[in-house]
């Protein structure tokens, strides 16, 4: 997010998905494309659903422009300003100007990412020019625009693309249960921003929905339909013991969110192959 | 009642606003941090002081008789903008093709419905989400893999069902979980389709195709029983049963008091009556549901210049014949047949067109 404009009056309206501020009169915001001229859309439960960016919307990171594109399964046509880039993994890539320069982000525990099937080859795409992604499924972009202090978990390839400022590790996913049962595998990507404002963009299947947990507040999920949270909530896979029938009964795992900060679900999960 | 952060206007009792998302009854934010650039300070957003509205008269109420939902036929009232009952968009033209099939109606995004003291409210757009606030003492049961999540204090407990064996050799789900309120719970399934609610009267019974069930109020009786539709094919000295509906159907009734079904279908949803003895031929894996009284069986359509007998033929169709009274429902999106090109050896009953 470059620093606004000047010689604007102070009337703002602040978007109300990602806080930034907006000269009034802007029908989406300039960080993250949120519509700012109509209605949030939350659930009398509190989930607020991820706002659905018009086709077209352009959002404004650094020296640089992403315009989101359809809306069934949308695309994030990125345009790169000079000295910028941004960082994906494989195979989200659509197309590209044949002259934006490719490179590989240096990463560490590059062999423990491979053995647990993650990508372990990011990589990174350099300014100026043009550049597209998308995923393969009926779904929502969701961009979060990350201020400086802000650290996020996200589920593993849920990811689409990141600006450079923001830095990327991995977290592991702690407890056998978790791992086992969460249906997360054994990592997490965590997003935590330097000094710098950067933009997050994260493809989520289905619908996506945030909701904000307070100090200790709890929310059971079902593990395969967590997309994102602040670092701040913690995750626990707990199991709910139904009944002990003929068959020993059967359990369910459910990750146990609990607050402070944001959670993301989405509304579309990959089921467990564990019948 | 008026929300303290943004000043709209919220229903008595209701736990969020609908405009910002903040909790009703927390205390007012404190000024919104300004985002970068620090160094000007940013005046936080104007809260309109909440507006003192002189008490309105109640809208004008149309004839009762004029409104009713166009999708499950419930008396609405001119001051609902979605019907309470299903969910369905009001105010809005039935879509019906030429050929007499009526569209799913439009719901409008967040639509609310009631069943007994709890509500419904549908959530999403591509996929959508069931959000049930269940009232206490009021409960419902869901199948394996839809629970998408649930406040700390629903309980969840299994609810044993008859039949375990048969039910276990053809595949189906052993168990059916059950959540009592008061409480949250959500449910969705991994498609992009449309969430389909399907308030059941006293007495009405609703055959559907397995694995397009997602919940049911507890009141709702649930059964199954045999399709009775397949064929066999042969391939060498191998022969193969092949159940183009899946070998059980899922029907669901309300025998006594009003019950809520809710399935889910991928793709578009159409639904038509057919009249007494009128006929229809439909893909099998695209049925969601139909009124028991409609009777169905295969049918067969070939080419009358191909050589005779029961071939692989890649111009041979096999469809489901439903015949009527009844409502029948279909989807858009639908999987292949299984076995559909190979040698046909055998069938349940069935009809024959040949061109």
């Amino acid at each position: 997010m470059s620093s606004l404009p000047q010689g604007e009056s102070l009337d703002r309206i602040q978007c109300q998905w990602c806080q930034s501020m907006n000269p009034t009169g802007a029908t989406a915001c300039r960080a993250c494309g949120a519509p700012l001229d109509i209605r949030n859309l939350v659930s009398e439960s509190g989930w607020r659903e991820a706002p659905r960016i018009r086709d077209m919307t352009e959002i404004h990171f650094n020296s640089s422009t992403c315009q989101v594109e359809g809306d069934v399964v949308p695309v994030a046509e990125i345009n790169l300003g000079q000295g910028d880039s941004i960082f994906f993994e494989h195979h989200v890539m659509l197309w590209k100007d044949e002259r934006v320069p490719l490179s590989l982000l240096p990463m560490s525990g590059g062999i423990a990412r491979a053995l647990s099937g993650m990508p372990f080859l990011i990589s990174v795409a350099n300014g100026p020019g043009r550049i597209a992604f998308s995923r393969d499924a009926t779904g929502e972009l969701v961009v979060l625009p990350l201020h400086p202090g802000m650290e996020l978990d996200v589920r593993e390839h849920a990811f689409l693309l990141c600006s450079h400022q923001i830095n990327y590790s991995f977290v592991r996913v702690t407890g056998l249960t978790n791992i086992l049962f969460g249906g997360q595998g054994m990592y997490m990507d965590r997003f935590v921003t330097t000094n710098t404002p950067g933009m997050l963009i994260l493809h989520g299947y289905g619908n996506v929905f945030e909701r904000k947990l307070a100090l200790n507040e709890s929310i059971m999920v079902e593990p395969g339909a967590f997309l994102y949270k602040d670092s701040t909530v913690t995750m626990d896979v707990e199991f709910q013991r139904l009944g002990s029938g003929f068959f020993g009964g059967a359990t369910m795992s459910l990750a146990k969110m609990t607050g402070p900060g944001r959670v993301g679900i989405q509304s579309m999960y990959v089921h467990h192959k564990t019948e | 009642m008026f929300c303290t952060h943004c000043g709209a206007k919220i229903a008595d009792g209701a736990n969020f606003c609908v405009g910002c998302g903040t909790k009703v009854g927390a205390p007012a934010p404190p000024p919104t941090q300004p985002t970068p650039p620090a160094q000007h300070v940013e005046p936080p957003p104007p809260v309109p002081p909440p507006v003192v509205r002189p008490p309105q008269p109640p809208p004008p109420q149309p004839p009762a008789a004029s409104a009713k939902c166009v999708w499950c036929g419930a008396a609405v009232t001119g001051a609902d903008a979605s019907c309470p009952r299903c969910g369905a968009a009001l105010r809005v033209d039935r879509i019906v093709t030429e050929s007499g099939w009526a569209e799913l109606p439009g719901r409008k995004d967040m639509a609310k419905l009631q069943f007994g003291k709890s509500s419904c409210q549908i959530e999403g757009v591509y996929v959508p989400v069931a959000d049930l606030n269940l009232a206490p003492g009021e409960s419902v049961y869901f199948t394996h893999h839809v629970l998408l999540w649930k406040d700390t204090q629903v309980q969840v407990s299994t609810m044993s069902m008859a039949g375990a064996w048969k039910r276990m050799f053809a595949g189906m789900p052993l168990i059916m979980t059950q959540a009592c309120g008061p409480g949250h719970i959500a449910f969705s399934r991994d498609d992009p389709g449309e969430l389909i609610p399907v308030p059941l009267q006293p007495g009405q019974t609703l055959d559907v195709r397995e694995h397009l069930f997602l919940a049911a109020t507890s009141n709702v009786e649930y059964d199954w029983f045999q399709t009775g539709i397949w064929f066999t094919t042969q391939k060498g000295n191998e022969t193969e049963t092949h159940y183009p509906l899946g070998g059980f159907m899922d029907r669901f009734s309300a025998p006594r008091t009003p019950g809520l079904l809710l399935l889910h279908a991928a793709g578009n949803v159409f639904v038509r009556e057919l009249g007494p003895g009128q006929t229809i031929l439909i893909k099998p894996t695209a049925l969601v549901f139909k009124d028991p009284a409609v009777q169905m069986h295969l049918h067969f359509e070939r080419p009358g210049t191909v050589f005779s007998g029961w071939g692989t033929w890649g111009n041979r169709y096999i469809w489901l014949r439903l015949v009527g009274p009844g409502r029948v429902a279909v989807q858009s999106v639908f999987d292949r047949i299984e076995g559909e090109s190979r040698n046909i050896s055998g069938f349940s009953y069935a009809t024959e067109q040949v061109w």
